[in-house]
């Protein structure tokens, strides 16, 4: 059985689970400091937990400068882009999975990617 | 009321993660603080947001752990140490920021958050503690329900809640509705639309939530641009975003002119 869980915002119910809790933590990141400053709190923690793999989900990447950005304040990781995609923004607006809205958008294509990242 | 003595707004913006909260409170303090009032920024989140908004640089340990000293039995755990008031450790340890705000955190983590624990007695302490009149405060509370309802914003008699059109983001508004039945109820609870591109969002905003919207911000670019240079938004662009606060802080003036 695959088990996935969606925690809490911010770093707090990272360092409430036990250490070596799950096999792999993912990291979501947007392209601006104040996102980056907290990701690398959360790897931090996840790290020093062994909280399994780290992966970093590099979210609403609009082009090369944001992907190169992210690719410098993570040297030690290799980022899944999941691109800004509107298909998300209408999914969260009507409150439906990006999924049902369109299943080959360009996020929704890069998230299915991450579950193939996962059970490799 | 430029200048007046009489009246300090004492306001809280609560509401989802990401809804932009941090951005219009930092905004909010500065511009109220460029009415010639003296604003002192209370910021509860141990994860860093306000200070981008404020235009200042991340500290995440802003006050040393040998502010406080134990409490008496069956008192609080830590208490400020002899000779430091809340006025002093305001004078001492809040921040100066532009525009002439006043800063005041508990710091940021790396890990669990017992490793603030001191600082937050010593915050909270002050924040029960400090001269009503001598401050109009502005505080930023972490995304979610959790601090507002255990009471974080029990300082504020103005709680806003910073919704954008999204299912998620008006749904957490709604439970923040919930304030209006705590013992610690604001005076006032209302809320700001946020990210605003379309004015019936507004109207789905107001009925979902169920509390009156007493700002509008819209949808601006320069938000994501400031976001992304690590500017504070008043300092990057103008726009309708700051456009929009000014006229919120007129807003919640004008509140607290017609009913305190």
């Amino acid at each position: 059985m695959v088990i996935v869980a969606d925690l809490e915002a911010g770093i707090g119910t990272l360092t409430r689970l036990e250490d070596e809790s799950v096999d792999a933590t993912v990291v979501v990141v947007e392209p601006t400091p104040r996102s980056i400053d907290i990701a690398a709190r959360a790897i931090a923690v996840a790290d020093e937990r062994k909280q399994g793999r780290v992966i970093v989900a590099a979210n609403k990447v609009a082009d090369a400068d944001d992907e190169r950005r992210l690719q410098a304040a993570f040297p030690d990781h290799s980022l899944l882009i999941v691109p800004a995609d509107p298909v998300i923004d209408r999914a969260d607006r009507d409150g439906l999975s990006p999924v049902d809205v369109d299943p080959i958008s360009p996020a929704v294509s890069a998230i299915e990617s991450l579950a193939e990242v996962l059970l490799t | 009321m430029s200048g007046s003595q009489e009246t300090r707004l004492k306001v809280a913006f609560t509401g989802k993660g990401g809804s932009g909260k941090s951005s219009i409170a930092g905004t909010f303090a500065r511009l109220l603080a460029r009415t010639d009032q003296p604003v002192l920024a209370l910021d509860s989140d141990p994860l860093p947001g306000m200070p981008y908004a404020l235009g200042i640089p991340v500290e995440d340990e802003p006050t040393p752990d040998d502010v406080v000293v134990e409490g008496p039995a069956g008192g609080h755990r830590w208490v400020l140490r002899p000779g430091l008031d809340a006025a002093s450790f305001i004078d001492r340890y809040a921040t100066i920021c532009p525009d002439g705000v006043r800063y005041l955190q508990f710091g940021n983590l790396w890990g669990h958050i017992s490793s603030l624990q001191r600082a937050q007695y010593a915050w909270s302490q002050v924040v029960r503690e400090l001269d009503p009149d001598a401050w109009n405060l502005v505080g930023d509370l972490p995304g979610g329900t959790r601090q507002a309802m255990f009471g974080w914003a029990k300082y504020a008699d103005t709680v806003l809640i910073v919704v954008e059109p999204t299912v998620k983001s008006m749904h957490v508004g709604r439970r923040l509705r919930n304030l209006a039945d705590a013992d610690w109820a604001p005076e006032h609870l209302a809320v700001v639309a946020n990210k605003i591109a379309d004015p019936d969002d507004v109207r789905r905003i107001e009925e979902r939530v169920g509390l009156p919207v007493i700002g509008v911000v819209p949808a601006d670019p320069a938000v994501l641009t400031a976001d992304r240079a690590a500017g504070a938004p008043l300092d990057v662009a103008g726009g309708p975003f700051v456009e929009s606060l000014h006229a919120l802080v007129d807003s919640v003036q004008a509140s607290y002119a017609g009913t305190r």
